[in-house]
């Protein structure tokens, strides 16, 4: 709590009251999330969304921006009064937020032109349902000095906040919060902190890394080899590390795409959903193939890395998707967002499991 | 000098690590021990190596002495090459010569500048009868190129070769010729084995290290060693499962032996096997097609790192042939396929 309770000093006084006899609309908030749920249950199935449950009103650019680019995870709490409205506005304070956290002590004024633009704009369809907030990106953009390459701007750092299938999160925050639990940043991560430290002053949220673990990269593994593609450009990769001394050992175990969904559709019984037992049988058939050639338990090592053609993930809440922009162009834009799903489901559960953490 | 040579030289003298600039020096002994006492080596290493220059060029160095000077850094880093192994062999019914290096260096040669034209070659001796030869690859047109040469170690007299990786993979023939002829053999094989460590590789294709399959010996350690380890418990701890752990502990000995292994850093399986279920009898039984897996195995020391596997409960005990096999077959990249 304590960078928490550093961050909520800068905010108005007129709060200050109310955060000090333990009733801020935040902890309120808290409190219902942990009546709800006193431990995070295992969701023992996931349906796998169709088309028509996801929004086809995207923008293909910028979805495609987001494709092949490492993104590190972090879950965050409600954002406390901010408006979609307003995206100009914060541009411009963040904005300035930057230049005086680079130059730090001189004094900035708000709007002075600096080297840096930032810019803060929706993600139009980066959701799972009706209900769910838009999603909205903020990139930092070098300007440049010459006034002839004016428009081409160089992109710095890129972060962009979601809410997919947040329906059990939505339902525990009042009006004034806005629940886009989930924030991918790509970038130096001076920027990330940056703009982590403007968000958590402004919005009154607090920021956690995102860790993945083995049960949630297993689950991912299994939804995207599951994934029917005309060309597969890699092999579905599993990386387990051997916590043996006193030297390390790492086993990478790579199958082929198509071998790795066959075995996955013999496994896969259930027409429109991906079960718990399906996931389990599926990572069992591996250890157990493994087993007969070398006697080695990989369920007794701990499972770092999963990566496939459709995307990758690492257990230190690293992401990245690997189909190109001519994969986009094939595939309807429903798929990628399944990629996403895959990757943004767990958040949720984590996002609440963190809440209750910090109680 | 050349401008090229004194480039050469510079940049040679540049990858050296200052705390070993004094001892790679000596170990070169081109230039004096009164030359090298009168060079300041506590300034700046940019200073430090423009003054080893002057002074190589002073001594009219030629381009043969910066070959040699990297062929010293190499052998002190050898650890930072990848490299690979090539086995000999003689034709039936041919005799074992006698073997004489200068002729060995100068039929090597010969064969690459009949070849190439434009290459160097550049031979330096080392301990146990093993010759280090550094070639910088050129072509008919083209001078030889000093930044990506290929380094052999031959062990004089014996059928192997060990090189490090060649970055004009069309010159790999033509080097394994020059191996072949200049030693008196018939053929060459690139074996499936390499590492960053020669003196493992070569402790492994010499059968150097130590493996000893005699219980009779290695049972009176291992009972001190397990009576040591009760010393720390306490002693109303009972292990049910000791004569198991026991076990596993002798097993594991039998298998690897009691001395450190040699090291390796990484291991390769390519799987072409069918899959079999142990749970359920329909998961992939129609298909006919083998599951393609390709497993690596990787770590600062892969052989130790394998042998503790089984004591940890990690693997069963004997851990799987496929793996103990490393050593004795002298292999680390593997094609499995039912039979």
């Amino acid at each position: 709590m304590d960078s928490y309770e550093s961050t909520h000093q800068h905010i108005a006084s007129s709060r200050l009251k109310d955060y000090f006899i333990g009733a801020t609309p935040l902890q309120k908030r808290l409190e219902s999330v942990r009546k709800q749920t006193s431990f995070v249950p295992t969701p023992p199935r996931r349906k796998i969304p169709q088309c028509s449950q996801l929004q086809e009103d995207n923008d293909p650019q910028k979805v495609a921006f987001l494709l092949h680019k490492q993104w590190t995870l972090y879950s965050l709490t409600p954002l406390y009064k901010f408006s979609y409205t307003n995206l100009k506005e914060y541009a411009s304070l963040l904005s300035a937020f930057i230049a005086a956290e680079k130059q730090k002590g001189l004094a900035v004024e708000v709007g002075e032109d600096f080297n840096i633009k930032v810019t803060f704009s929706t993600l139009l369809g980066m959701k799972g349902t009706q209900r769910d907030p838009e999603a909205f990106l903020v990139q930092i953009l070098s300007k440049s000095q010459l006034p002839s390459e004016n428009r081409e701007h160089k992109v710095l750092w890129t972060g962009w906040f979601c809410c997919i299938f947040g329906d059990s999160l939505l339902e525990t925050v009042s009006e004034d919060f806005t629940c886009v639990p989930l924030f991918l940043a790509n970038g130096a991560e001076t920027n990330t902190a940056i703009v982590g430290t403007w968000f958590q002053k402004t919005f009154d949220c607090y920021f956690s890394p995102l860790a993945i673990n083995a049960f949630n990269l297993s689950w991912m593994a299994a939804m995207w080899t599951a994934c029917k593609m005309d060309q597969y450009m890699a092999a579905t990769e599993f990386l387990w590390s051997v916590p043996c001394s006193p030297q390390s050992l790492d086993i990478s175990y790579a199958i082929h795409p198509e071998d790795a969904k066959a075995l996955w559709d013999s496994v896969h019984k259930t027409p429109g959903e991906v079960t718990q037992e399906e996931v389990d049988l599926f990572m069992d058939c591996l250890y157990s193939h493994f087993h007969r050639h070398f006697k080695i338990h990989l369920s007794a090592t701990r499972l770092v890395r999963v990566s496939t053609s459709v995307a990758s993930a690492h257990t230190d809440g690293k992401i990245k998707v690997s189909l190109n922009k001519s994969s986009y162009v094939i595939f309807p834009y429903c798929y990628i967002v399944f990629k996403m799903y895959g990757i943004c489901i767990f958040h949720i559960e984590e996002a609440q499991w963190n809440a209750n953490l910090r109680q | 000098m050349d401008e090229t040579v004194a480039e050469f030289f510079k940049r040679t003298i540049l990858k050296i690590p200052m705390t070993e600039m004094m001892t790679i020096l000596k170990a070169w002994d081109f230039l004096s021990e009164k030359q090298l006492q009168n060079v300041n080596f506590r300034q700046r290493k940019e200073s430090l190596v423009q003054d080893l220059v002057l002074l190589c060029e002073k001594k009219r160095a030629s381009v043969h002495d910066a070959a040699l000077l990297d062929i010293v850094y190499t052998q002190f880093h050898r650890h930072r090459k990848v490299w690979d192994v090539f086995q000999m062999s003689k034709g039936p019914g041919e005799d074992i010569d006698l073997f004489d290096m200068e002729q060995f260096k100068s039929s090597f040669k010969k064969i690459l500048q009949r070849a190439l034209k434009n290459v160097m070659v550049s031979f330096r001796d080392a301990e146990e009868n093993a010759v280090w030869i550094r070639i910088a690859w050129g072509t008919q047109y083209r001078k030889p190129n000093q930044y990506k040469p290929v380094y052999v170690v031959y062990y004089s007299q014996t059928p192997y070769a060990f090189t490090s990786s060649c970055p004009l993979r069309s010159n790999i023939p033509l080097l394994g010729q020059a191996l072949t002829v200049a030693s008196n053999h018939h053929k060459i094989v690139k074996m499936d084995l390499r590492s960053r460590y020669l003196d493992s590789l070569k402790a492994i294709v010499f059968k150097q290290y130590n493996q000893t399959f005699e219980t009779y010996n290695s049972t009176t350690p291992l009972q001190e060693k397990s009576l040591e380890l009760d010393i720390h418990m306490d002693s109303r701890i009972i292990h049910e499962n000791r004569i198991e752990k026991e076990r596993v502990q002798r097993v594991t000995q039998e298998t690897f032996g009691d001395y450190s292994q040699p090291r390796l850093e990484f291991a390769q399986y390519k799987l072409e096997t069918k899959f079999k279920s142990d749970f359920n009898g329909d998961i992939l039984a129609e298909r006919k097609e083998p599951l393609r897996c390709l497993i690596k195995f990787s770590s600062p020391h892969l052989l130790e790192a394998l042998k503790s596997l089984a004591p940890a409960g990690i693997a069963d005990a004997p851990l799987s042939p496929l793996l103990t096999c490393i050593p004795n077959k002298g292999m680390n990249y593997f094609k499995i396929k039912d039979k």
